[in-house]
C-alpha cells in the first residue's frame, strides 16, 4: 500500500514537473519572439491571443496535427528514439533545480553533478538523430553537434568546480546559502561567470554558437528531417535547456533566490528572465562562428583560462586570501582573456586553401 | 613526437540544392566534399531563365523595360538605363539635364536599397537575423518614395530613352531630402552592427581571396572588383550621364576577401549618399525628356545600326548590346549581367574552404538569380 | 578598427539594444494601413461618363493591341445614345474584360487611351479560389468598390 502511494505521489510530482517544464517553454518561445522583435524594431506575435500570448500554443496544436513523416531510407527505431533522447535529459534537470529553498522536486547532495552529467546526455540524441536520418546535412550537423557539446563541456566542468569549491559543497541549495554569506559569486569569480556563460550558450546552441543547427547553413542539422510534434521536442528541448542553464547560472553565480523586499521565487523568476534576455540579445547581435573556430575558441581560449580560474581559486582557498583578492585576480584573468582574444584574432583560424 | 594516422576518409557528394534559404535565389552548388572541407564545387544555373532576351525580340520597344525590370530585380532603376542609353545612342538623343539628374538621383537611391538588401542577406547569411531587418527597415523606407514618383515599389518602368517617364510629384524632393538623415543614420546602425563585429570579421577575414589580375581575368566588375584593389569603376573611369560633375570617391578595398566586398559595399551607400545630396542640390528645372519622341501609341522605330551601352549596376557592369534592323522591335537584345559573370568565379573562390565559409563567400558576391539566370 | 578587446562585438549590443526601445516600424495590415502614393498602381478601372450616363470607352482596342501580357479583351458596338443625340460617341464599349491575372499594373493601357477611359485604381486586394473568377467583365471594372476593401475605397470610377 505504501507503495502504491508513493508511486502515485511521484508520478504526480512528475507530471507537474512537466507541465511546469511545458510553460517554461511555452513563455520562453513567446519571449523570444517578442524581444527579437522589438530589437528589429517590429513587433513580434501579435494577433494569437492578446499580444500574441497564444502563439505558442497554436503553433504546439499545429505541430501535434502534422503529418509524421520519416525519410525512406531511415533508421526506423533510432529516428524515432531520437527526439527523446534529446528531450529527456533537459527535462530530467529540472528535477535538481531549486527555484527556492523549498520549491524543489529534488535536492540531490551531488545537485552540480547531476545536472552537468545528465544534461551531456543530449549529445546522444543529437548525434543518433543526426546519423539516422539518411540525409547528409543531418550528417553533417550531427558531427558538428558532437564535436561542440564535448569542446564545451571541459571548461563547463572546470568553472562548475570552481564554484563548488568556493562554496564547499555541490548540492545546490547549499551553493545558494553559502552565497548568502559570502555575496554573489560573480563579484568573485567574474572570469568563471563569463566562461560559464559561454561555455551555457555553446552547450545550448544558441547563437552564436549554433553552427550545428544553424538555419542557413544545414538547414536545420540534425533537427532536418523531423516535422511535427518530433521536432517539436528538439525546440522543447532547446529552450528548456536554456532556462536550465540560465537557472543554473543564477545559482551558482548571482545568488539564487535570495534578495531583498521581495518573495524569493519571485526573485529567482527575475534573475533568470535577465539572463534568458542576455540569452536573445546574444542571439540578436552575433553572428555565429564557424565550426572550427569555436572549437578553437574552447580549446585554446576557455579551457585554459578556465584551468587558471580553477588555480586561482585553489590558491585563494589554499592561503585563506579574502574573497576580494579572488575578485581582483579573476578581473586580471578577463583582461588578459579579452587580450588573447584580440591577439589571436589577427592570426586566427584562417579556412586551409587547396591553392596555398 | 607527433603522431600521425592516415585516415581513410571517403569524399561525399553534397547537394546545395535550388531551395536553400542561403543561395540568394535558385542556385544549384554540387559540392564535393571531404569532411567538412570543398574539394570541389559545380555551379547549376538556369532555374530562373525566363527568355528575357528571346522574348524582347517579339517586343516593341516600349514593352521591353517591364522585362529589363525583373532581371535584377532588386535594382530595377539601373537594368532600365543601359537600355535607354543604348536606344538613345543608336537614335542620336540627347537627354535634358533634368532628365539625366533624376536618373541620376532614382539609380543611386536604387544602389542604396541594393546594397542595404545585400547588408541583411549577408548578415543573415552569417548569422543574425537582425541584420536583415535593419537592412530592409532602410529599403522600405527607400522603396516608399520609389512608390511615389514611379506608382511602384519595385518595378518602375519608368527611365525611356529621352529621359525620364514623366516628371517627380511636388512631394518628391523635400521627402528626399527628409530621407537623407533618416538613412545616414541607418547606415551607422548597420555599420556598427556588423561592420566591426569581431565575429563577423573572424567569419570573413582571409574567406575567398582573389587578386585583382584574378579578378580581372575571371571577369569581375563592380564591387566585388574594386574589393581586390582594382581601381575600376564605370562612373569615374568611363564617364556617362552628369556622374563627371558629381565629387564622390571610388572606395577599394585591400585584400580581396569577403570581408572587403562586404566593406566597399557599405561604404559605397556612403558615397551614394553624397552623390544623392549633391544631385540633389544641382538638379535643374525643365524638361525630363527629349521632346518629340513618340509616345505610345505611336511606335518607337530605331534606325538601323548596333551599340553596346554599359553602365554601373549595384553588381557589376550591366551591358545591354542591341542589334536593330529598323522597325520597332530589337533585331537581338543581348544583356551582360554582372552577377553572371561573378558567379564564374565561385569555384576558384569556394575550392578549399569549409563548408560554411562557402556560404560567406557565395553571400559576399551578392548575385541576384534573376540576371544570372535572365 | 577595434579599439579594446571585444570593441565591435559591444558596438553590435549597444546598437541592438538602442533600436529595441525604439517605436516598431510595424504596421499591422489591414486593420492598419500605409496611405498609398497617389501614382500608386493599383488595377484598371473602367470611368464612367456622369454628364452624358455612359462610359467613356469607345472600344476602340487601342490598349488591348499594346498591352504586354493580352490581358485585355474589347468589342465594340454602334452607341445607341449617339443616335439617340445625346452622345458624342458613335461606337461604345460592349464587351471588356481585363484577366486580372494576367495584368503586370504597367499602365500602358492608361497611357495609351485616347478618351481617358481608364485609369489605374489603387485596388490591390483581390483574392479568389479560382482564376477564371479574375477576369473582370465591363460592370465590374466599373463598380471597383464593390470588390474594394470597405476601408479604402480609392477608386475613380465616376467623372
Amino acid at each position: 500500500m505504501g507503495l502504491l502511494v508513493t508511486l502515485a505521489i511521484v508520478t504526480l510530482q512528475i507530471v507537474l514537473l512537466f507541465c511546469v517544464v511545458m510553460l517554461i517553454v511555452l513563455a520562453l518561445v513567446w519571449l523570444e519572439r517578442k524581444v527579437l522583435g522589438r530589437i528589429h524594431q517590429r513587433m513580434g506575435p501579435m494577433r494569437v491571443g492578446p499580444h500574441g500570448t497564444l502563439q505558442s500554443l497554436a503553433d504546439g496544436i499545429k505541430l501535434l496535427l502534422k503529418e509524421d513523416l520519416a525519410p525512406r531510407g531511415a533508421e526506423r527505431l533510432a529516428f524515432l528514439l531520437a527526439p527523446l533522447l534529446v528531450f529527456a535529459p533537459s527535462f530530467l534537470v529540472f528535477v535538481a533545480i531549486p527555484f527556492t529553498r523549498d520549491i524543489v522536486v529534488r535536492n540531490l547532495d551531488l545537485g552540480l553533478v547531476y545536472f552537468v552529467a545528465v544534461s551531456s546526455l543530449s549529445t546522444v540524441g543529437m548525434v543518433l538523430a543526426g546519423w539516422s536520418s539518411s540525409n547528409k546535412y543531418a550528417l553533417i550537423g550531427a558531427a558538428r553537434t558532437a564535436a561542440q557539446l564535448i569542446s564545451y563541456e571541459i571548461p563547463l566542468v572546470l568553472v562548475v568546480l570552481s564554484v563548488a569549491m568556493l562554496g564547499g559543497t555541490l548540492d545546490l541549495r547549499g551553493l545558494v546559502e553559502s552565497q548568502g554569506q559570502a555575496g554573489p559569486y560573480v563579484l568573485w569569480q567574474p572570469l568563471g561567470a563569463l566562461i560559464f556563460m559561454m561555455a551555457a550558450l555553446a552547450e545550448v546552441f544558441r547563437p552564436p554558437f549554433d553552427i550545428p543547427v544553424a538555419e542557413s547553413e544545414v538547414l536545420g542539422g540534425p533537427m532536418i528531417e523531423y516535422s511535427g510534434m518530433r521536432w517539436g521536442l528538439f525546440f522543447m528541448a532547446e529552450y528548456g535547456n536554456a532556462f536550465a542553464f540560465s537557472a543554473l547560472f543564477v545559482l551558482l553565480f548571482l545568488g539564487g533566490w535570495q534578495g531583498p523586499l521581495l518573495p524569493p521565487f519571485l526573485w529567482f523568476l527575475l534573475k533568470t528572465s535577465a539572463m534568458i534576455l542576455v540569452f536573445f540579445w546574444m542571439r540578436a547581435a552575433m553572428p555565429r562562428l564557424r565550426i572550427d573556430q569555436l572549437m578553437g575558441f574552447a580549446w585554446e581560449v576557455l579551457l585554459p583560462f578556465a584551468f587558471l580560474n580553477l588555480f586561482l581559486t585553489g590558491v585563494v582557498q589554499l592561503y585563506g586570501w579574502p574573497l576580494w583578492s579572488l575578485g581582483l585576480l579573476s578581473v586580471t584573468g578577463l583582461l588578459a582573456l579579452g587580450y588573447v582574444v584580440e591577439r589571436g584574432r589577427v592570426t586566427w583560424r584562417r579556412s586551409p586553401s587547396l591553392a596555398s | 613526437m607527433l603522431i600521425k594516422r592516415e585516415f581513410e576518409t571517403v569524399e561525399m557528394p553534397i547537394n546545395v540544392g535550388p531551395q536553400h534559404p542561403s543561395t540568394h535565389g535558385v542556385l544549384r552548388l554540387v559540392m564535393t566534399l571531404d569532411g567538412e572541407q570543398i574539394v570541389k564545387v559545380d555551379p547549376v544555373i538556369g532555374y530562373l531563365h525566363r527568355a528575357v532576351e528571346k522574348l524582347s525580340e517579339n517586343l516593341r520597344y516600349q514593352n521591353i523595360p517591364h522585362l529589363f525590370d525583373r532581371l535584377d530585380y532588386v535594382s530595377a532603376f539601373n537594368n532600365e538605363w543601359p537600355l535607354a542609353m543604348a536606344q538613345e545612342r543608336l537614335l542620336g538623343l540627347e537627354v535634358p539635364p533634368r532628365g539625366e539628374y533624376l536618373r541620376v538621383i532614382l539609380c543611386e537611391l536604387n544602389r542604396i536599397a541594393s546594397h542595404f538588401l545585400f547588408f541583411g542577406a549577408f548578415g543573415h547569411d552569417a548569422g543574425t537575423a537582425t541584420s536583415w531587418m535593419y537592412g530592409f527597415r532602410e529599403r522600405e523606407r527607400i522603396q516608399r518614395l520609389f512608390e511615389m514618383v514611379s506608382g511602384y515599389r519595385m518595378m518602375h518602368d519608368f527611365i525611356v530613352p529621352g529621359g525620364v517617364r514623366e516628371d517627380v510629384p511636388e512631394e518628391f524632393v523635400p521627402a528626399l531630402r527628409a530621407l537623407l538623415p533618416v538613412l545616414w543614420q541607418g547606415l551607422g546602425d548597420c555599420n556598427n552592427l556588423l561592420t566591426e563585429n569581431e565575429v563577423l570579421v573572424t567569419r570573413t577575414r582571409d574567406i575567398g581571396v582573389i587578386t585583382g589580375e584574378e579578378a580581372i581575368n575571371y571577369g569581375l566588375s563592380g564591387p566585388s572588383l574594386r574589393a581586390s584593389g582594382v581601381r575600376e569603376d564605370l562612373r569615374l573611369t568611363e564617364p556617362y550621364s552628369v556622374y563627371p560633375d558629381l565629387d564622390f570617391d571610388i572606395v577599394l578595398g585591400q585584400h580581396g576577401d569577403s570581408y572587403d566586398r562586404y566593406w566597399v559595399r557599405m561604404q559605397e551607400v556612403a558615397q551614394s549618399l553624397r552623390i544623392v545630396e549633391q544631385a540633389l542640390d544641382r538638379l535643374p528645372g525643365g524638361l525630363v525628356c527629349t521632346p518629340g519622341l513618340p509616345k505610345y501609341p505611336k511606335l518607337l522605330k530605331l534606325p538601323v545600326g548596333e551599340t553596346y551601352a554599359r553602365a554601373e549596376n549595384p553588381r557589376g557592369e550591366f551591358g545591354v548590346y542591341l542589334i536593330s534592323t529598323g522597325g520597332d522591335r530589337p533585331y537581338r537584345l543581348k544583356i551582360r549581367a554582372p552577377s553572371f559573370c561573378n558567379l564564374m568565379a565561385l569555384p576558384y573562390l569556394m575550392e578549399g574552404h569549409y563548408l560554411a565559409d562557402a556560404i560567406m563567400i557565395l553571400g559576399s558576391l551578392d548575385v541576384v538569380m534573376g540576371e544570372v539566370d535572365r | 578598427m577595434a579599439t579594446f578587446p571585444f570593441a565591435g562585438v559591444l558596438k553590435s549590443l549597444w546598437v541592438t539594444l538602442r533600436t529595441a526601445v525604439r517605436k516598431p516600424v510595424t504596421v499591422q495590415y489591414p486593420t492598419v494601413r500605409v496611405p498609398y502614393a497617389p501614382r500608386m498602381r493599383g488595377f484598371p478601372a473602367l470611368i464612367w461618363d456622369d454628364a452624358v450616363g455612359e462610359h467613356f470607352c469607345t472600344g476602340c482596342q487601342v490598349c488591348a493591341r499594346y498591352c504586354p501580357t493580352n490581358a485585355i479583351f474589347v468589342t465594340m458596338k454602334n452607341n445607341p445614345l449617339n443616335q439617340a443625340g445625346q452622345s458624342p460617341r458613335r461606337k461604345i464599349v460592349n464587351q471588356f474584360y481585363l484577366d486580372y491575372g494576367r495584368c503586370i499594373q504597367c499602365k500602358i493601357c492608361v497611357d495609351v487611351c485616347n478618351f481617358d477611359a481608364i485609369e489605374m485604381s489603387h485596388e490591390t486586394e483581390f483574392s479568389e479560389w479560382d482564376k477564371r473568377a479574375l477576369v473582370f467583365d465591363v460592370r465590374d471594372l466599373l463598380h471597383m468598390e464593390e470588390h474594394a476593401n470597405p476601408r479604402t475605397k480609392q477608386v475613380v470610377t465616376r467623372r
